[in-house]
């Protein structure tokens, strides 16, 4: 994905100058090695079953929904911790204001939740200046303790058959519209990073923030601009979970975060801004997805399952960076 | 080896030849340095300066030719064979160990001994001994840190003398020394050349060569131009056989500037926090204003203050008679103010990023079309600024990091011209930069005048603002003490006498002024 990163041009001169640096492949690599490792080892257990392989791309669709949105965060040079809790949030207030007053009220309600805390994210890290990691570690708690607070830690069904046929449970023919989620996301995604000016200027400010505003870059309003649309997508990540579990609850998207952070880093997007691949990151969070997946199939408990994904992201990430 | 090199060259170079995957570094390039003399080796970033002094001091072998010390052959290539030869270099970035004191440092690992123990005592008179016969004034119980540039300069000049370094080879020895340490460095060097030491000596300062070298070689493109004594040849000479074709950036050339009608930019008493200070000037259309002043005169403040990289507590800027918002970048890049910054590695450029993607930023919205970056013609402007300025670089997606600083400082030029701005702020814009490429920006910078722009410029090389400008501010603590208009410049340095001596007569005038302002500033 060296042509997203590097805004590299369309003509003979990109074919010519690319070295093929296979570390920026290596997710790629990776996410091959793991799923033939597990369809070998796991034949017994249905992990190659169409379904059980929709089943991974259901459950991965919220991370890769976030990890695009925290592809430019990162990118931009900043990042946002409290993602996981915003979809908690956002599941909470959707759920409540569909039964106070049906679907459409309750997808507004969730965007404006979003946009609450984006705001709030962009506008303390951007104009007075704090670090976007205390902002956000400061907001997850805050959205966190405001989903218990208003659900009474109670979980409040979604009964809207619209709303969780669009958000998560539906499917069109053998497609879960999940999977269309994180196509659009995906897709939405690349574009706008890798085609646009908006994109060039995220990854600008995270490459160089003295040099963009140097440039003419606002680079504070394009910092707040992807806070808020990181908190956007956790909305709707938020919206997702509670279409699919039909209900809204505060503990929904817990810890997911660090599932997204990982899933942006393992695609090959840089922790210190600049560099970013969308592509990169939906393939990082299927690897993710496909992890958790096979442990359980393996019959791994929860315990060893942490430990085994902590130790797989840690061998990842390691190759890819050695020199 | 075919015939044993007479013992009387220092170093003979003979057909030397390297390649770095498909770029031919040097072709066939023989070098012959006498013993007691100073060699100049010049030419511009590229030209295969660096890759021969590797080869000369073993960090990389050639492809193919012979290489002899003394008319002892170099038959392996490591950097401790050519030790033992006695090639030794100065390196840029020190080689020291600042808590340690000047004696240990010079015998570091050849520590003199008492028994099983190391004899500080001992180390210390025989360095004391070692310093006085080449004439330093350094104790050598002086911990490194404490020393200047300069002198930790000649504690590793010691350091190699004290390993029988009979080579010495210096890259761009005077780049962090002060005017009067580059007095007692030349003295210095002087004088180990009269005790019969080699010196290669590398440097892009003009006036320093003719100080110091013998003799001069030129390499251009990987080959060798010429060898010549330094008496029998010009400086208009050696620069054209580094650059491969004639330029007159040196000179002043007279323009005409037409300030009758109303000023392209005005500064009405612009001040920032702390500097500048109510600075009002006009700049007309065509016109090239020089900014001199000492460092710390506010030069690259009054450049950010115009741009509003730092915004201004009070004053006003107009272009075309209209007010510019004050401290908003973005309102001044669109009126048409454009700003090379003092420092491109942070402020020009994003290193890690390509060469397109730095080319194309500024201009990023007006290539775009509905948001989307209309790669045609983002890819067509790119290949055209690279063409136009020639800036050397194989792919437009190289990142910008692996060019050369004369080629970096184009790219942060060229970025800015796509944007065709009306008023062109250069703060230092040859900062750094070989001597080709310095001359290629002035020819640009004059280029940009001529079609119409206004223009300042901030440096601290007066030989730099003497040839470009029309007119000359002085600064002095913030404020603008001084204007020197061309007419008295010529007064200084009559157009009639010989250019060489007129560059400096001129220096020297402009250096008066600065100084004088600072007083009464």
């Amino acid at each position: 994905m060296a042509e997203i990163v590097k805004g590299a041009p369309t003509g003979p001169a990109r074919r010519r100058a690319l070295p093929p640096d296979w570390r920026q492949y290596v997710v790629y690599v990776g996410f091959v090695v793991i799923f033939v490792v597990f369809a070998v080892t796991l034949r017994d257990t249905g992990f190659l079953d169409p379904n059980n392989l929709l089943n991974i791309v259901r459950q991965t669709t919220m991370i890769a929904v976030m990890a695009v949105a925290m592809t430019f965060v990162l990118s931009a040079g900043e990042i946002d911790l409290s993602v996981g809790a915003v979809a908690g949030l956002a599941s909470v207030t959707t759920a409540m204001a569909i039964a106070a007053g049906g679907p459409v009220v309750g997808v507004l309600a969730g965007l404006a939740t979003g946009l609450l805390v984006g705001l709030i994210n962009g506008g303390l890290t951007t104009r007075i200046g704090m670090p976007s990691f205390l902002v956000t570690l400061a907001t997850l708690g805050i959205a966190r303790g405001t989903a218990m607070w208003i659900s009474q830690t109670a979980a409040i069904p979604v009964l809207s058959r619209g709303f969780n046929f669009t958000f998560g449970s539906g499917n069109l023919g053998p497609v879960p519209v999940l999977l269309v989620w994180m196509a659009v996301f995906a897709v939405a995604g690349h574009i706008l990073l890798r085609r646009t000016g908006f994109g060039r200027k995220v990854l600008a400010s995270g490459g160089g923030e003295v040099a963009a505003r140097y440039s003419g870059v606002d680079t504070a309003g394009i910092k707040l601009r992807v806070l808020l649309l990181s908190s956007l997508a956790a909305a709707v990540a938020g919206m997702l979970y509670a279409g699919r579990l039909h209900s809204g609850r505060f503990q929904l998207g817990e810890g997911d975060e660090l599932s997204v952070i990982a899933a942006a880093v393992l695609g090959g997007t840089s922790l210190f801004g600049g560099v970013g691949t969308v592509i990169g990151t939906i393939v990082g969070a299927l690897m993710i997805g496909l992890i958790n997946n096979g442990l359980i199939l393996l019959g791994l408990d929860f315990s060893q399952q942490l430990i085994a994904r902590g130790v797989i992201i840690i061998l990842a990430v390691a190759i890819g960076r050695q020199k | 080896m075919t015939a044993a090199a007479p013992a009387s060259d220092a170093v003979r170079m003979r057909g030397i030849s390297k390649s770095f995957g498909g770029v031919q570094a040097l072709r066939g390039v023989d070098l012959t340095v006498r013993p007691g003399s100073v060699h100049a080796l010049l030419g511009e970033n590229g030209a295969g300066k660096s890759t021969i002094l590797k080869i000369l001091c073993g960090v990389q072998p050639p492809d193919c030719g012979a290489v002899a010390i003394f008319g002892e052959r170099m038959s392996e290539f490591t950097p401790e064979a050519a030790r033992r030869l006695g090639v030794a270099m100065i390196f840029q970035e020190m080689s020291l160990i600042p808590t340690l004191t000047v004696a240990q440092n010079i015998f570091l690992t050849r520590e003199p001994r008492t028994g099983r123990f190391l004899d500080d005592r001992a180390a210390r008179a025989q360095a004391r001994a070692l310093l006085a016969q080449l004439g330093v004034d350094i104790d050598p119980a002086t911990p490194v840190s404490r020393l200047s540039t300069g002198q930790k300069q000649m504690t590793e000049i010691a350091k190699a003398v004290s390993q029988n370094a009979r080579v010495l080879i210096m890259d761009e020895p005077t780049s962090a020394l002060s005017t009067a340490e580059v007095d007692h460095l030349f003295a210095f060097v002087d004088r180990i050349r009269r005790g019969g030491m080699a010196v290669l000596y590398v440097s892009h300062k003009m006036d320093e060569i003719r100080r110091i070298a013998d003799t001069v070689t030129v390499l251009r493109d990987g080959t060798h131009v010429l060898t010549r004594p330094i008496a029998d040849i010009t400086l208009e000479q050696i620069i054209e056989a580094i650059v491969g074709r004639r330029i007159n950036a040196f000179a002043h050339r007279a323009r005409v500037v037409d300030r009758s009608g109303p000023p392209l930019l005005e500064l009405r008493g612009l001040s920032g926090q702390d500097k500048p200070r109510e600075v009002s000037l006009q700049l007309h259309r065509g016109e090239i204003l020089g900014i001199a002043g000492l460092l710390g005169a506010g030069r690259s403040e009054l450049a950010r203050a115009i741009l509003g990289i730092d915004p201004p507590v009070s004053g006003s800027i107009l272009l075309h008679g209209r007010r510019v918002p004050c401290g908003v970048p973005r309102a001044a890049i669109g009126a048409g103010i454009a700003l090379i910054p003092e420092d491109r590695r942070t402020q020009g450029l994003i290193l890690e990023q390509s060469v397109f993607a730095n080319l194309t930023l500024p201009t990023i919205d007006r290539l775009s079309r509905r948001g989307f970056v209309d790669d045609a013609r983002a890819s067509a402007q790119a290949q055209d600024l690279i063409a136009r300025l020639r800036i050397k670089v194989a792919s437009p997606s190289l990142a910008v990091k692996t060019l050369s600083g004369g080629n970096q400082q184009k790219v942060v030029l060229a970025k800015w011209l796509a944007a065709d701005p009306d008023v062109l702020v250069l703060d230092e814009p040859t900062a750094g930069v070989d001597i080709g490429s310095k001359g290629e920006i002035v020819e640009l910078v004059r280029a940009a005048a001529d079609s119409g722009k206004g223009v300042i410029v901030m440096s601290s090389e007066l030989a730099e603002l003497l040839s470009l400008s029309d007119r000359i501010l002085v600064m002095s603590g913030g404020r603008v003490v001084r204007a020197i208009d061309r007419i008295e410049i010529d007064e200084w340095s009559p157009p009639d006498t010989d250019p060489v001596d007129r560059i400096s007569l001129a220096e020297r005038g402009l250096q008066h002024a600065i100084q004088e302002s600072q007083r009464d500033g």
